[in-house]
């Protein structure tokens, strides 16, 4: 009993620190450019399938076309934030949410037209392998994604609290209208964070390859999670989205592991509807709407 | 919302009577199935259109009420006989009462949070309805007995009865939202859906405001839910709770116009047109196109008439009307 306890929270956190890149990423363009961005998941997808084919074609390690994925999803983002996003951040919530919403339908079904609906996978050499400590069985894979995914949230910590372009985006995040007073271009700033956080989205992809198979609506999955981890993690703050993703990705384990095979998604979203009852401005509040 | 009140009567008389014709003059059954989609779909929207457009919460997860009143009506009719048209309304209550609480826990937040909310709502039920499995079928869903042409258990040989079905609910819904937009209650409802705190600041209980209207739109998306499930023979959690269900509703609002009363008709008519024209030219084969175009349109509009598509109709009826009375001069255009 004790070790299956122990087992599901390990894969939880595992997989957790997957949720951790996607919800930072959602989190970071929410705080900085104040949109919802609901095709996070989309981008998560197209990592992998970068991924998925340079790893067929060129047989290239998915970890090492990390150096591809992430730089090619930055320029999506910066173009994106230039072409799309830039046009509607007067318009107000609706229209919003319904231009990344109409994207995401845009690339899960233009991504159904070029690759089919097939499940693709990529065998590594780690795929399979597993370290058991006393009982627990750690997969390579998944541990090498956490770590990866682990130090790439740190790295944008430092980024966003040592940097001068990191700091102008936190001030930008905390109040807009300031730090353009005080010199900050929000473009520029903007345009950095969207393809930050779409950086962040393709490294997940990637990281994912290894061991989750990549499909059209793939990104599905990950976005559902992202955003109640986002919101029990208050829209806007990094910290708070890390944190509540290791606890989504634990709360869900537990659920598939205790509740049934199909009741881990039924934990995570009472767990959201519990809190926004409780806390509507989600767990590291303090902002109220 | 001021329109010249003698040619709009004149124009919904001859509208209604070709609505009423139409399946007498097409008996292709293709053509009235897509007839029957277009009313279907425009009646959820004109549901939707209550609290999503004219109250502007962004509600993300009407596929809950959809599929309550489709389940509703399933397990009536399928373990105690009742009939769907007791069924239909029966639905549409427990759609209000599961509204009360979804409403209560979400209504409390605005914006993105509101909207993840609903998302999550609607989930939260399929996934409980994929778990009832000795009670609703779970994941299998199950077949509605047919019993050929019985009327009274809502049940057709001909596809005309479904049209009549379904633009009868349609010509309901916007009935209550003509009525709504006219009277205090729509004024309310728009200046909650403008700005929330100055209209609590003039008096309005916006959170009671909400509520009702909340408890219509559930309504009428629930009576969709048992029509659709009698017009397609079969029910299971993923279709009856299906989030293109949710995003459908939002969907031709908007491309339409949200908080008018025929944007939602006019956004279905052209997704569901573009939709039946690319489905005939391509054949089924081609998965993803259909949604494709959907997103491409969606954006296109966004960027260009984030009003809605019934904004560019009436500018382009009012300048003809302009260019019909004064034909010497050029008319003024305004904005």
């Amino acid at each position: 009993m004790l070790t299956a306890v122990a087992q599901a929270i390990v894969n939880g956190l595992l997989i957790g620190g997957i949720y951790s890149l996607v919800s930072i990423g959602v989190t970071l363009i929410f705080g900085v450019v104040k949109i919802v961005n609901f095709a996070q998941g989309e981008f998560v997808m197209i990592g992998m399938y970068i991924s998925f084919f340079l790893a067929t074609r060129f047989g290239i390690d998915p970890l090492v076309s990390l150096a591809v994925s992430m730089p090619v999803l930055f320029v999506i983002g910066m173009l994106l934030q230039h072409f799309l996003i830039r046009r509607v951040l007067a318009l107000g919530d609706m229209p919003q949410i319904f231009l990344t919403f109409a994207l995401s339908l845009l690339l899960m079904n233009v991504a159904l037209l070029l690759f089919t609906a097939n499940y693709r996978t990529v065998e590594t050499p780690y795929s399979e392998a597993a370290i058991h400590l006393g009982g627990i069985t750690v997969a390579v894979a998944k541990l090498i994604a956490f770590v990866v995914a682990m130090v790439l949230s740190l790295v944008l910590w430092v980024f966003l609290h040592a940097t001068d372009l990191g700091k102008a985006m936190r001030a930008a995040a905390q109040n807009r209208d300031v730090a353009m007073l005080m010199g900050i271009n929000p473009d520029r700033v903007f345009a950095v964070a969207v393809g930050v956080s779409l950086a962040l989205a393709g490294a997940a992809g990637s990281l994912l390859m290894p061991f989750y198979p990549a499909y059209p609506m793939v990104g599905q999955v990950f976005v559902l999670m992202a955003f109640v981890a986002v919101v029990l993690g208050t829209l806007g703050n990094v910290t708070g989205a890390l944190i509540a993703s290791l606890m989504m990705g634990v709360a869900e384990s537990l659920g598939i592991q205790f509740v049934g095979a199909d009741s881990g998604l039924i934990v995570v979203f009472a767990m959201l509807l519990l809190t926004l009852a409780v806390r509507p401005s989600g767990l590291f509040g303090g902002w109220t709407r | 919302m001021r329109r010249p009140r003698g040619s709009g009567g004149l124009w919904l008389g001859a509208l209604i009577l070709a609505m009423l014709v139409l399946p007498q003059i097409v008996s292709n059954d293709f053509a009235i199935d897509i007839f029957i989609r277009v009313l279907l779909f425009a009646f959820i929207g004109v549901a939707w259109n209550l609290i999503g457009g004219y109250a502007r919460q962004l509600s993300l997860g009407h596929a809950a009420y959809f599929g309550l009143g489709a389940y509703t009506s399933t397990i009536l009719q399928i373990r105690f006989g009742v009939s769907p048209w007791i069924g239909m309304p029966a639905g549409g209550i427990v759609a209000m009462l599961a509204s009360l609480p979804i409403g209560s826990l979400c209504f409390r937040l605005r914006g993105p949070y509101f909207a993840i909310a609903t998302i999550a709502t609607a989930q939260v039920l399929m996934l409980l309805f994929l778990k009832f499995r000795d009670f609703a079928w779970g994941a299998e869903g199950t077949t509605i007995p047919d019993l050929g042409n019985a009327p009274l258990m809502m049940q057709f040989e001909a596809k005309s009865a479904y049209y009549y079905i379904a633009l009868a609910l349609l010509a309901i819904g916007l009935a209550i939202t003509a009525w709504i937009e006219r009277s205090w209650i729509g004024y309310y409802l728009v200046a909650v859906g403008e700005d929330e705190d100055a209209a609590e600041a003039v008096g309005v209980n916006a959170l009671r405001i909400k509520r009702n209207i909340y408890l219509v739109s559930a309504f009428l998306t629930a009576l969709a839910g048992t029509f659709y499930v009698q017009y397609i023979y079969f029910i299971d959690p993923n279709t009856a709770f299906s989030f293109n269900i949710s995003v459908e509703a939002a969907l031709v609002s908007i491309v339409g116009g949200i908080g008018t009363l025929w944007g939602p008709v006019l956004g279905t008519v052209l997704l569901e047109a573009t939709s039946a024209l690319l489905q005939s030219w391509l054949g089924g084969s081609h998965g993803g196109v259909q949604l494709t175009v959907y997103g491409l349109i969606l954006i296109a509009v966004i960027l260009w008439r984030p009003a809605g598509l019934l904004g560019v109709l009436t500018d382009v009826y009012r300048r003809l009307l302009r260019a019909g009375a004064t034909p010497a001069k050029a008319a003024p255009i305004d904005g």
